[in-house]
């Protein structure tokens, strides 16, 4: 089953980033939607399916803090499971979002490999791919 | 502090950008042609800004790597967008290391671009300089807001 994914950060290299990642990895990726803060990504869960959401932390407008509490706090949004994609590591930072009840961290700076675990942690279904679907990547 | 500094240089630029900064034992780099500065603001106790100084021939190569785009050349967008993303992760992982508590807000990073020839070009007092393939200069510093 494909899964759709929101990819919410300000910078649109990193969401292209992560896009590629996810494309490479062998995710079972759908649908690929991507908001610049929280409250375009509120926005296009108004609209759109989402399966996973991958979120940074720090963005204008709307931040990562704000955005989670919106939707853990929304009855038809609160099961989709939340991974934070952030320069984060400090503890005291990360500790409100394990209470909101965010799924997985991933700290920027990471290895392709660091996201394609925690997708399979947390969805079990990330196959490994075949080398000619690598070929041309350069990670 | 400069410890720190340095070890989350050499983090964010090996793990995302497959650079290899160096410390040059001779000679500092040579500043010229076109650059991009890029610096991240942080609030808190006290104020201050993370940021890196690149030429503009790194800053294409950051882009290139970090993107694997290949032959194909970034586009002045994605460089600023990468360079910005760069100063954001040298600043996570300097914070992280400094063990700065959470009162210490990152804010979204800037940048610009700068004539690195120019006279009034100026490199920050506080700061770190490396060099990148041999011939390429960075710096890292830490500003006054």
């Amino acid at each position: 089953m494909p899964y759709n994914v929101l990819i919410v950060d300000d910078s649109a290299t990193m969401r292209a980033l992560i896009r590629k990642i996810l494309q490479i990895s062998g995710f079972n990726l759908g649908q690929c939607f991507e908001g610049a803060n929280g409250r375009e990504a509120l926005e296009i869960l108004e609209q759109h399916w989402v399966d996973l959401v991958l979120s940074d932390i720090h963005m204008p407008e709307m931040d990562g803090t704000a955005f989670v509490t919106a939707l853990k706090a929304h009855h038809l949004w609160r099961g989709i499971p939340v991974v934070m994609v952030s320069t984060e590591a400090r503890e005291e930072v990360l500790a409100p979002f394990r209470r909101l009840g965010v799924e997985g961290f991933i700290r920027k700076p990471f290895r392709p490999e660091t996201i394609r675990r925690q997708l399979s942690t947390l969805l079990g279904e990330v196959r490994t791919p075949d080398a000619g679907e690598l070929e041309g990547c350069d990670f | 502090m400069l410890e720190n500094l340095k070890a989350a240089t050499f983090e964010v630029f090996e793990g995302m950008f497959f650079l290899f900064p160096e410390l040059p034992l001779l000679e500092p780099p040579r500043w010229k042609g076109p650059g991009v500065r890029a610096w991240v603001p942080v609030n808190g106790p006290r104020q201050f800004c993370i940021g890196l100084t690149v030429p503009e021939s790194l800053a294409r190569k950051m882009a290139a790597n970090f993107l694997g785009l290949g032959n194909q050349e970034p586009t002045p967008e994605q460089i600023q967008d990468v360079v910005r993303e760069g100063a954001n992760m040298v600043a996570g992982s300097f914070l992280a290391r400094e063990g700065a508590s959470a009162a210490f807000h990152l804010q979204p990073p800037r940048s610009q671009t700068l004539d690195l020839g120019a006279p009034h070009f100026r490199l920050n007092l506080n700061h770190l300089l490396f060099l990148v393939e041999e011939e390429e200069g960075l710096e890292v510093f830490l500003g006054k807001m």
